[in-house]
């Protein structure tokens, strides 16, 4: 019966359940030996471990390329590629389309963690022996089995289908996935950024398993947070620019529940890389920590269940899973088993150190945890808030961008100022003097953007305090940065502190871009024929010609309009032929103070040479995609070590002189 | 005491505040300019949800309900002068209460409004016993023990430490 | 690895001052509430079905027991269509488009209750709405294609569509002889629920 199964299967078919089951048995296989090694005190289990990392990687690969292949070569015996493969994809779509859709996406998950996994294995292969490490593994072990299961399972990625039926199927990939380059960089990299937060997970449960719950753990698992977080990052930006560039609204974030979904373990996740500072230096804060990183995972699954069970309606949504179960289900079980270990290991996370002064760095650091904590309790609460009016009255209700401005607005504002005190406060305590001395001339840079906003033309309080806010955070982060690189040369822009400061300069200039664009964008809609120019804000649009092309599996109309007597821009509309689903492709003018950004309405012709063209002047969105490219380098900057393994026994501060005649230089003191 | 240092105590800040108080006075009173009624259009179209779609707003969509909408709405705008309100109040009569995106404040829906609230003075609170208790802590004195404890700890230390280069202010 | 054991922090002396025993306590219930809002959390995401607004069938409609918006504009034969002025006969109005596939798989249905209809005295009148980017050719060749004969009516703007609260087509509306919503049904009908329904608010009209 086995045997007929396997001749139903084409190649492929039995290519990729092969793989999926060979990567699954080895991560169970991996994850007992590990358990029998370290329960047993029995190392030479450890010695297959290794093997068995790298068959769950070669399964995963091997499931991919399989993938893949099936994808190229319009293999229709398998039921995904008749989902998402057509004859007319463009080459590049038609490889992206592997994780266009549900199964596939699974696929891309799968790989990523089996990597993430055997690089784990790799680089702590001498340290095996050691519990936490072991822990560690069993648990990234777990967790690749259950995608594997999924992947076999309830979505089983290679299930076989039968003759293709032309007129349902094999219409290709989603239009709005096929139309722009970013399809191939923005899901990888979110993922890598998801993915990566199940390192820093497991080592947090090894620690908590094994109660060794100081800094050590920590220390180690440091780089990999942050190299998460800032693939986590720049995902995310590159999905807003990627909204911009595509769907033809002109915004870069919708408030969608998938793109919270993806923000909220990028906000625990921010609070957690800033807050384990104050573990490593104070020992303190330790349940905040574990919570944040076990929660950061957490949410991952929950996004992940949000995205694809098909329980919240969303542009994003991959629907018509029956894999929604099983994701709640581990979401439940990974929320039980932190809760349980936090409640068993809780003693042990108590320190007995004290946060002296709430004017200290631990004490921004705490309430910048607070913060996080709020705002991603606030859009969890927006997100979930009309399932639970559904489930308690029975009736639909939407939750959506008002709800969500109004509430982050107040929190973006607070964040700011937060940026621009911390970096100037010391650990331990501050005085106002010192406060004083250090952000003063951060404030007047607070006050020269300020007037610098007033002086080109903005209004409104809000969007000028945030203005305010945001030169005075980026005074501080600069003033920062001068000061380490006067002190050190090309060094003071590496490590933690300083790298982190750049990233501080990327936020700022995407909050400030943020700003800008949603309190000054200036829209107007013209109808208009060949040869007519209408003047719209300052600019001049010409509208040249109105013409009909086809592609490979769309037709459309496209419309060439020149800005200022300058350069032709054609925005388009097309209607894909398999699905019949209408799709924008604006035409961005983009410049340094902003962007002139086009788009094509329903209604014009080609034959009367008649457009409906709708023009928006978005100011500062190009600030965006460079300061999301600051954080990416800040990122990296802040992974480089800093000149010393601090050491327990370091001073956590260095005493700071308050008898000095002047303050404007800090004294040279011994490792501050 | 040299002149930066005396700049930076409260002559420096007071004009600070002055300067800053006067641009935002005078930037947050400034005229914006009337708004287009394509403006207008965005912004109810953005408050109001696509009946059919998968949680795009009216805005955002390109349905046809939702171009319907749209030209209801500009038409509302050009050719009446009723308000924004009155305008989206129309369209959730017609398409029904989950059509506006934004919950009320009255009912179980006043609960999304209110808990982010209650959980910021919990916040709040938490953090006022927090230091609360940690004052109480730092008040107290290293005894004996302590200072044995760190005695030994600095006695383990196997070289000095290499020449120290401070890394700034972190 | 560095050493991660308690050392040099001293751990915690369990001597139970004031603030630690208050500690203790507190602990578990900050657990047990987390738990539960987690909890809760839980439950609301299992007990929701998918929210595909896909309905099918008799709907829901502000509009129903209230007066019909007022509609004027033209048939694609250009003749004048006055809603109100249809007063004192029961109406059927349907909004479909030419290419969706439940308005195409209902076409037979609606043409088969028009037919009945015309066979009754004060049989109701049936009216189809459309709007761009359906124009008017389209429309014709429609009706050459698959029968029927009734007047169809434009809607350039949409607004009849908004007024009307339709999502998505087709949608088919029954108002009595004073103006009065009585029936809106969202979806692909066919010709025995139609007469069914007409039927019903008939007789509970004339009670």
């Amino acid at each position: 019966m086995l045997g007929t199964m396997i001749l139903a299967e084409g190649t492929n078919g039995f290519l990729g359940h092969t793989a999926l089951i060979v990567g699954f048995a080895a991560c169970l296989f991996g994850a007992f030996a590990l358990v029998a090694a370290t329960v047993l005190h029995n190392p030479r289990l450890l010695r297959s471990v290794q093997t068995y990392g790298m068959f769950a990687l070669a399964g995963s690969v091997l499931a991919v390329v399989v993938m893949e292949k099936a994808l190229i070569t319009r293999d229709w015996s398998l039921a995904y590629v008749q989902k998402v493969g057509s004859y007319d994809t463009p080459a590049l779509f038609n490889f992206t389309a592997l994780w266009s859709a549900l199964e596939g996406s699974i696929l891309l998950w799968l790989l990523l963690l089996a990597m993430y996994t055997a690089i784990v294995l790799r680089r702590y292969r001498t340290r095996m022996a050691d519990p936490i490490v072991a822990w560690a593994m069993v648990t990234m072990f777990v967790v690749t089995a259950f995608f594997f299961f999924l992947a076999l399972g309830p979505t089983d990625v290679f299930r076989a289908a039968g003759a293709p039926d032309f007129a349902r199927c094999c219409g290709g990939p989603n239009p709005l996935l096929q139309n722009h380059v970013l399809v191939l960089f923005h899901p990888p990299i979110l993922y890598l950024g998801y993915v990566g937060f199940t390192v820093p997970f497991a080592f947090a449960i090894a620690a908590l398993v094994t109660g060794r719950v100081g800094e050590g753990w920590l220390v180690e698992t440091r780089r990999w947070a942050l190299f998460a977080w800032g693939f986590l990052t720049l995902g995310i930006i590159l999905g807003g620019w990627w909204s911009y560039e595509v769907l033809g609204w002109g915004g870069v974030w919708g408030w969608d529940p998938v793109e919270n979904a993806s923000l909220l373990p990028w906000l625990t996740g921010t609070a957690y890389i800033h807050s384990v500072m104050v573990q490593e230096r104070r020992g303190m804060l330790r349940v905040w920590n574990i919570s944040l990183l076990l929660a950061t995972f957490s949410l991952t699954i929950l996004g992940t269940f949000l995205t694809r069970s098909g329980v919240i309606n969303s542009v994003h949504a991959f629907s018509d899973g029956t894999i929604g179960p099983y994701l709640l289900g581990a979401f439940g079980v990974v929320v039980a088993v932190s809760l349980g270990l936090i409640a068993w290991r809780g003693d042990r996370l108590r320190s007995p150190g004290a946060i002296d002064s709430p004017l200290s760095r631990e004490g921004a650091f705490l309430a910048n945890n607070v913060v996080f904590t709020l705002f991603a309790f606030v859009i969890l609460l927006g997100t979930v808030f009309p399932l639970i009016v559904e489930a308690k009255d029975d009736r639909r209700i939407a939750v959506g961008s008002p709800f969500f401005d109004t509430m982050t607005q107040p929190i973006g504002l607070v964040l700011l100022f937060l940026m621009a005190v911390a970096p100037a406060l010391p650990w331990r305590k501050a005085s106002g003097e010192l406060l004083r001395d250090r952000l003063f001339w951060p404030a007047w840079g607070g006050a020269g953007a300020l007037g610098f906003s007033v002086l080109v033309g903005a209004t409104g309080f809000t969007p000028l305090l945030a203005f305010a806010l945001a030169g005075f955070a980026a005074g501080a982060a600069l003033r920062q940065l001068v000061l380490a690189t006067r002190r050190q040369g090309y060094r003071g822009l590496l490590g933690r502190t300083n790298g982190g400061m750049v990233v501080h300069l990327g936020i700022i200039l995407i909050a400030v871009a943020l700003a800008a664009s949603n309190s000054y964008t200036r829209a107007g809609e013209f109808s208009m024929t060949e040869g007519d120019t209408v003047e719209f804000s300052g600019h001049t649009f010409t509208l040249l010609e109105v013409s009909s092309f086809e592609t490979s599996n769309s037709v459309g109309i496209k419309a060439q309009v020149s800005i200022d007597g300058g350069q032709a821009y054609a925005p388009a509309i097309s209607k894909y032929t398999a699905t019949g689903m209408d799709v924008a492709t604006p035409s961005v003018k983009t410049g340094f103070t902003g962007d002139i950004y086009l788009t094509l309405e329903n209604g014009s012709t080609p034959s009367t040479g008649e457009a409906k063209l709708k023009i928006f002047i978005k100011p500062m969105i190009v600030w965006m995609w460079v300061g999301g490219m600051l954080c990416g380098v800040g990122t990296l900057l802040a992974a480089f070590p800093g000149k010393h393994r601090r050491r327990p026994t370091d001073a956590v501060s260095a005493p700071i002189p308050l008898d000095e005649p002047t303050l404007d230089e800090p004294k040279q003191v011994a490792d501050v | 005491m040299s002149r930066a240092a005396s700049l930076k105590r409260w002559p420096g800040w007071v004009l600070l505040l002055l300067v800053v108080a006067g641009f935002l006075a005078f930037g947050s009173t400034r005229d914006a300019g009337a708004r287009t009624p394509e403006e207008r259009v965005e912004e109810i179209s953005k408050q109001l949800a696509c009946p059919v779609c998968n949680g795009e707003t009216v805005y955002e969509s390109r349905n046809t309900s939702s171009t319907s909408i749209r030209a209801e709405i500009k038409a509302q705008v050009t050719s009446t002068d009723a308000t924004d309100d009155e305008i989206i109040a129309y369209i959730v009569q017609q398409f029904g209460a989950d059509t506006q995106l934004l919950p009320k404040a009255s009912g179980f829906e006043s609960l999304v409004w209110v808990l982010p609230l209650v959980a910021l003075v919990c916040a709040g609170v938490g953090l006022f016993f927090a230091f609360r208790r940690w004052q109480r802590i730092a008040d107290t004195v290293p005894d004996d023990a302590d200072r044995a404890l760190v005695e030994a700890a600095l006695a383990a230390e196997t070289e000095p430490e290499p020449e120290p280069e401070p890394e700034a202010e972190s | 690895m560095s050493d991660d054991s308690p050392v040099p922090f001293s751990p915690a002396p369990p001597s139970s001052t004031g603030s630690e025993v208050n500690r203790r306590r507190i602990a578990p219930i900050i657990v047990l509430v987390v738990a539960a809002v987690l909890g809760g959390l839980f439950w609301v995401l299992a007990a929701s079905d998918s929210g595909s607004p896909d309905e099918v069938g008799l709907v829901d409609s502000p509009l129903i027991g209230r007066a019909a918006p007022s509609v004027r504009s033209t048939t694609i034969d250009d003749a004048p269509f006055d809603l109100a002025r249809r007063k004192g006969s029961w109406v059927v109005i349907n909004f479909f488009n030419s290419t969706c596939v439940p308005c195409k798989a209902e076409h037979p249905a609606l043409v088969e209750f028009v037919a009945q209809q015309a066979t009754f005295d004060d049989g109701a009148e049936f009216y189809t709405f459309v709007q761009p980017p359906d124009d008017d050719d389209d429309i014709r060749a429609f009706f050459a294609e698959r029968g029927g004969n009734w007047p169809v009516v434009r809607d350039d703007d949409g607004r009849i569509n908004v007024a009307f609260g339709v999502s998505q087509v087709p949608e088919t509306f029954i108002i009595d002889p004073d103006g009065v919503v009585r029936v809106r049904w969202a979806g692909e009908i066919n010709a025995d629920i139609l007469s069914q329904l007409v039927q019903q608010q008939r007789v509970a009209y004339g009670a």
